[in-house]
């Protein structure tokens, strides 16, 4: 799933193999085993922290082809999912349009304005197309909560969006959803994966590593910065229709900065360039609070107060910012490579190079 | 006359944050994303401290400067000393890391009450057209006068400042010419830090003090960057074209847009002059 970079490789397209060793794909399949097994056991409280891990880990796949891949930092991501969750609301109350048409234009309307907000990236680097972005974030917070005060119940309540129906079957309830949603992942890591490995992929890489050495082996840096924002924001867009159909509700109080930095924390934690980095950053992050909230509750009465419990549940996220950056740079996905290469050469610290083949 | 009045404040707070990023940029090439939040935890601590120094000024402002020079020699000691010679972006996401902590403190420590800073608010000078400046007011402007004066001074003639010029034209020369590096870091963390808590006194004197306020980090940050990220200059000159388009959009446009058209300003301006108004253009390269 994602590049060891321990494992030694002798011809260019082993780089490209996805999954290499023969435990690799069994690997795979146990997970994917266990993950259509755990809904029948688990509790809908359980249930529903996983529907709430696979929705943020669509956005975070999304932004970590922008960050992780193309280079691009972009604080604008929480716009995305609000452009989705209002496309979604302005179809469903103003059209009447079915799940199958709006969230396929959910995604084409995020991709245009994904466009709209790389434009700035032609332009800028570093700071500077951070700025941009956050701009941009505050002028489409700005235009949903016109919207949202225009044609919603009111300034501040938020707008309902009924369950989706496919023909008389209405999903609805956590476990549907976690089926649902289970299956919409695996398709986009799936093709998130293709990517970063064909043309696209290595030439947001080689954007990413050093943009003028990309430009001068014949990289067409508009074209692809460009791309990776539209993918980018067409993800955040699908997760954020997909969330606003989950929720049922949407309201503008929800797409602040700190959602965007959020998702930011996601792809820290998983580690920057990695596809299993997003999955598991999204995992960890959004479990995050809920595991807070839990060993809140072993703490003696007179320490719980409200302001307190959200004071940790967002002091968290900044702490693991902070310590992934300082201690553990590539994040989660480079602890796994260090387990997996250390299982795979048991009892031996390094591989002896003529094996090296399996 | 109140117009002019209140830009002339908010300038001031802006200038302020705006001076502490450039300070930031010029020595250590850092982006500080958490300004906001160190501006208005700094106002958190002079409201706190002059609450336990029984209303007591020189208390309130001692506790602000020490908790300024102890936050400033932290980040810059644990954090960014790490991170030197890491590409921008990690910076700047740390700096966002440490603004998310310092706002949690906040939740937890002042449990997010909106707090007032009354010290001095009682007006003290009537101008025309029914506009009163406080003595807090009177006070932030010639603060803020006096500090990039002083600022002036120390960076042209004393020897510290010459050392600290020396580090932002180039960290490694400096170092290898006797010059202690991190000793110049962690002050111009230093200043950085005191100039944000200073702002962050004066905005909660005149409006409060909550979460939400540390919005104003974001507007010092497009000040700096209006006036060019390494100009002392232009963060006085961004600052007041900052506070002037926000002032005129909530008087005649509309109040949600506050915090967007500063952004809308910043981009018109990167498009046309990426290096700011009084920035230098080779700098842009680095950024």
């Amino acid at each position: 799933m994602s590049r060891n970079p321990y494992t030694l490789r002798t011809s260019y397209l082993e780089g490209n193999e996805v999954l290499r060793r023969p435990y690799q794909k069994v690997l795979v399949g146990l997970i994917l085993a266990v993950a259509l097994v755990v809904p029948t056991a688990a509790s809908t409280y359980f249930v529903h922290l996983l529907d709430l891990c696979l929705l943020s880990a669509i956005g975070a796949l999304g932004l970590m082809l922008l960050t992780g891949y193309c280079g691009q930092i972009s604080l604008g991501h929480a716009a995305f999912l609000a452009v989705g969750a209002y496309t979604t609301v302005i179809l469903n109350t103003h059209v009447g349009a079915p799940f199958t048409i709006v969230v396929p234009a959910a995604a084409l309307f995020g991709g245009l304005l994904g466009f709209i907000v790389g434009l700035p990236s032609l332009r800028f680097r570093g700071v500077y197309l951070a700025i941009s972005t956050l701009a941009m974030h505050y002028a489409i917070i700005f235009l949903a909560t016109k919207y949202q005060a225009e044609f919603g119940p009111s300034a501040t309540a938020g707008m309902t969006i009924p369950d989706p129906s496919f023909g008389s079957f209405v999903l609805s309830g956590d476990r549907p959803w976690y089926y649902f949603l289970l299956a919409v992942v695996t398709l986009t890591t799936v093709g998130c994966m293709n990517l970063v490995r064909t043309r696209p992929g290595r030439a947001w890489m080689a954007i990413r590593d050093r943009d003028i050495a990309a430009q001068a082996l014949g990289i067409n840096l508009a074209r692809y910065k460009l791309l990776a924002f539209v993918i980018s924001s067409m993800l955040a867009s699908i997760s954020g229709s997909l969330l606003a159909y989950f929720s049922n509700v949407v309201t503008v109080e929800k797409y602040t900065l700190d959602l965007a930095i959020v998702y930011l924390a996601m792809i820290i934690v998983g580690g920057m360039g990695s596809i299993l980095g997003a999955l598991l950053g999204a995992i960890f992050i959004t479990l995050l609070p809920f595991g807070i909230d839990a060993l809140f509750g072993y703490l003696p009465r007179s320490w719980r107060f409200g302001s307190t419990l959200f004071g940790v549940q967002a002091g968290a996220v900044g702490i693991c910012i902070i310590f992934f950056l300082l201690f553990e740079p590539k994040g989660l996905a480079e602890i796994w490579c260090r387990l997996e290469t250390y299982f795979e050469r048991w009892p031996f610290r390094y591989r002896p190079l003529d094996t090296a083949r399996r | 006359m109140e117009f002019a009045a209140t830009v002339v404040i908010l300038t001031c707070t802006y200038a302020l944050l705006a001076a502490g990023v450039v300070i930031l940029y010029k020595a250590a090439r850092v982006v500080n994303f958490a300004h906001g939040e160190l501006a208005i935890v700094g106002g958190y601590v002079f409201y706190s401290a002059s609450v336990l120094g029984s209303d007591s000024l020189w208390l309130a402002i001692a506790g602000a400067l020490v908790f300024s020079i102890i936050m400033g020699v932290t980040i810059y000691m644990s954090m960014l000393r790490r991170l030197v010679g890491e590409p921008l972006h990690v910076t700047i996401l740390i700096t966002i890391g440490i603004g998310i902590v310092l706002k949690s403190a906040i939740l937890i420590i002042w449990r997010a009450e909106r707090l007032t800073i009354d010290v001095g608010v009682a007006p003290a000078l009537r101008l025309s057209g029914g506009a009163s400046l406080s003595y807090m007011d009177l006070a932030s402007v010639a603060v803020t006068v006096l500090f990039f004066l002083a600022l002036y001074l120390f960076l042209t003639f004393t020897r510290m400042g010459i050392q600290f010029r020396g580090t932002a034209e180039n960290a490694l020369l400096a170092s290898q010419r006797g010059v202690n590096v991190d000793f110049v870091l962690a002050l111009a963390w230093i200043i950085a830090v005191i100039a944000a808590s200073l702002s962050g006194v004066f905005f909660g004197s005149r409006a409060f003090l909550s979460t939400e306020s540390v919005t104003i980090g974001l507007a010092g940050l497009i000040a700096a960057l209006v006036g060019g990220l390494d100009s002392l200059r232009g963060a006085v000159a961004g600052a007041f074209i900052v506070a002037g388009t926000q002032y005129l959009t909530v008087r005649l446009i509309d109040p949600v847009l506050s915090e967007t058209v500063p952004f809308l300003l910043l981009l018109l301006v990167m498009s046309i002059r990426p290096w700011g108004l009084f920035g230098t253009l080779e700098e842009l390269d680095r950024v």
